[in-house]
């Protein structure tokens, strides 16, 4: 049986799962814990880096970004440090998960969803009045209505516990609630993954679990236990060893971490480019195919939307001003890429609940059991009181005993309770949210639908317009053609018919005569005699006016 | 340390929008420092003497200096004058005497925002509030010679020549 604690397969570690953990306006309290063990390290002008790299000599300094990594106390409200500070305590581990001792998994770099670069311009509605970046997990406060990412507010709320727009006063436990109805909003704002190197765009909601599971960009410890930098999870194979190693650049001969040598060619290193052959811009001979591929604004490519039947193809620069025009099937294109996140997002629910759901029923297992060795040995001891006899059963999973041993809970069955209780809150949670996202969903769908469908059915309607036009036309080209075989007379329906409706200009150039009504026409142009053998309506007919009942 | 989008989105709409009569303009070794300049209001004591001889309107232009610290907006931008001001609620060292840039700062108020106190300030000193109790002394004893040394000291150091 696997540990009850560590987070399965299907249920992604930091943020995320925390934030759909609690559900009730009261458990805002569990973020506090977070902010706490955060908050002394974001006291004033923390100016040292908590962890420096390795002293490189006289060498330079690692690149920008890479002193960023190091500093894993900047990232999200759950750092690596309060992580450890909590791995004790039951009810935060639980949220917290990517550690290694939990799970065996090297811990990533967690992200920063105020440094997220988002495809598109964001409405400003979706900013938050303090970070001003689209909202993180929002809360509403209830007096005053205003809402702010829940990291920002309760950082506000520790230093001053007023609302920071009209300082209102505020109780954490009584006035802060999720800000649920712009959600559906934010999961599907579509973001660039923030990992160095990955080009990875998908809806906010489906970040976390490409950014913890699939990226090979995103930053993980080093695997060289003595090394406490980042490096990207596809050199973090442990044979490889530490890259946090200096050595010169094979184009500009500058000593630079092997690990930062990707940035290096991207960010300074001036030796060796080459000019493109297509735009005549210099590039890094190492990046050449990536430029071609996803830069160079003279390479030919389709139009964005071409899955949904833009054809467009042409030089990256037209292409893109053709996008921004904007590309006609960019709102088809659009509504097509919604359904697709929310198809992603849904399933995506629906593994974390067939996880806590498939996690439920072993506890629910393990706990019938237990009872029923119980009363066995109930049975076995005969009245008599009995002793109480730790459960052999749990030290197959060894969180449960660790903390047992810890002293941090009072017994085994303490801990299983505890947890299937934790278990049960969670479900529902999901349950919740997946029947809320239904709703939304449908209620979308309904809405996009219901335009379509009008569209549809007026254009039905026209095509039946168009259609009696047609037949009224042919049946009045059969009746005239019938009446010149049978003696060739002038005068046909349609010219009575226009004397009397006052309008169209009307010729039967069969007989080469033009009816009296034609030539009386208000606006008489030359020009509009064709010589065709159909009778013509102008435009100018009035389009609400009927065909004429055949 | 990576400067936060916030102060990016800041100092860009500082620079494309700028409030009239203010202008905030960071170093560019240093983003979180920024060069500021405040017109003195109107009908004020630190408006500057208008010489219509002259083919510009000469007004009183106040330096400041403003830094965000680094956990910025938790707290609030540090702000001081540099230029000389008989002001009852500025000290000898330029700092201000502001309930915004201290127990009321709040999270959600911008660099304009406060930027738009001071200038308010200048235009409503408030002697019962003083940081420069010398200053607010006068004021309150005399207040037309009080106005007449701040439009002194405006002419003196805040009208350029
Ligand atoms: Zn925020
Ligand atoms: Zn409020
Ligand atoms: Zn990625
Ligand atoms: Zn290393
Ligand atoms: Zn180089
Ligand atoms: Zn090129
Ligand atoms: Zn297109």
């Amino acid at each position: 049986m696997p540990p009850l604690n560590a987070p399965e397969e299907g249920v992604p570690a930091a943020g995320l799962a925390s934030w759909q953990q609690d559900n009730s306006s009261t458990s805002y309290a569990s973020y506090a814990p977070n902010m706490l063990s955060e908050l002394p390290e974001l006291g004033p002008l923390p100016e040292t880096p908590t962890s420096s790299p390795p002293a490189p000599g006289p060498l330079l300094s690692p690149p920008a970004s890479f002193m960023r990594t190091t500093r894993p106390r900047r990232f999200s409200n759950i750092s690596i440090s309060s992580v450890a500070a909590t791995v004790g305590s039951e009810t935060q581990s639980a949220c917290v998960g990517s550690t290694r001792d939990l799970t065996g998994r090297s811990p990533v770099l967690l992200i920063n969803y105020q440094e997220l670069q988002y495809e598109s311009e964001v409405d400003k509605s979706l900013e938050c009045p303090i970070c001003r970046t689209p909202f993180h997990a929002p809360i509403t406060t209830k007096p005053c209505g205003h809402t702010f990412c829940s990291e920002c507010l309760l950082r506000a709320h520790q230093l001053r516990p007023v609302c920071p727009i009209d300082r209102r006063p505020l109780d954490v436990e009584r006035d802060f609630c999720k800000a649920r109805v712009i959600h559906d909003q934010l999961d599907r704002l579509r973001v660039k993954c923030p990992s160095q190197g990955c080009g990875h765009v998908c809806a906010r909601e489906l970040l976390a679990v490409h950014y913890e599971r699939y990226c090979e960009y995103t930053p993980v410890l080093c695997p060289d236990n003595s090394c406490d930098l980042w490096i990207a999870r596809q050199d973090a194979a442990p044979d490889k060893g530490c890259l946090h190693k200096y050595t010169p650049c094979q184009y500009c001969s500058k000593q630079v971490m092997k690990a930062g040598l990707e940035e290096h060619y991207d960010r300074e290193c001036s030796g060796n480019t080459v000019k493109c052959a297509q735009c005549d811009s210099s590039v890094v001979q190492h990046r050449m195919e990536n430029h071609v591929a996803n830069d160079c604004p003279s390479t030919v490519v389709l139009c964005k939307w071409n899955k949904y039947g833009c054809g467009k193809s042409a030089p990256r620069h037209d292409v893109q001003a053709h996008e921004k025009k904007p590309c006609i099937y960019q709102a088809i294109g659009r509504l097509a890429q919604d359904r697709e996140d929310d198809r992603l997002i849904i399933s995506e629910l629906k593994v974390r609940l067939s996880a806590a759901e498939g996690r439920l029923r072993v506890a629910e297992q393990e706990k019938t059991e237990r009872r029923e060795r119980k009363r066995r040995q109930a049975g076995n001891t005969n009245n008599t009181m009995p002793p109480f006899v730790p459960d052999l059963n749990l030290s197959n999973s060894p969180r449960a005993a660790a903390s047992y041993n810890n002293g941090t809970l009072d017994s085994p069955e303490d801990y299983m309770l505890a947890q299937f209780e934790r278990m049960e809150t969670q479900m529902e949670d999901l349950r919740k949210n997946i029947h809320e996202l239904d709703g939304l969903h449908s209620m979308r769908l309904l809405n996009d639908t219901m335009r379509l469908n009008e569209q549809i059915a007026e254009l039905g309607s026209k095509v039946g317009v168009i259609g009696m036009h047609t037949t009224w036309l042919m049946n009045v080209q059969r009746q005239s053609r019938g009446q010149q075989r049978a003696g060739g007379v002038v005068g046909s329906p349609l010219s009575s018919l226009a004397s009397s409706s006052g309008g169209p200009g009307t010729t039967n150039s069969a007989t080469g005569s033009v009816t009296n009504a034609a030539r009386n026409a208000p606006d008489n142009e030359g020009g509009r005699y064709y010589n065709s053998s159909l009778p013509l309506r102008r435009n100018s007919d009035g389009r609400g006016e009927n065909p004429p009942r055949l | 340390m990576a400067l936060p989008k916030r102060i990016i989105k800041e100092t860009e709409r500082l620079l494309a929008e700028p409030v009239p009569g203010i202008s905030a303009v960071p170093h560019e070794d240093n983003l979180r420092y920024f060069d500021v300049e405040i017109h003195g209001p109107s009908q004020s004591p630190y408006e500057g003497e208008v010489h219509f001889a002259v083919r510009y309107r000469w007004r009183g232009i106040f330096k400041l200096e403003l830094f965000l610290p680094d956990d910025y907006p938790m707290t609030p931008p540090k702000i001081r004058f540099l230029t000389k001001i008989f002001h009852p609620n500025v000290d000898k060292l330029g700092r201000i005497c502001l309930d915004v840039l201290k127990n009321n700062w709040s999270p959600a108020l911008q660099i304009r925002t406060i930027l738009l106190s001071i200038q308010a300030l200048l235009g409503a000193p408030n002697p019962d509030d003083p940081l420069a109790p010398d200053v607010a002394k006068s004021w309150k004893e005399n207040e037309q010679a009080a106005i007449a040394t701040a439009r002194e000291w405006t002419q003196k150091h805040a009208v350029p020549n």
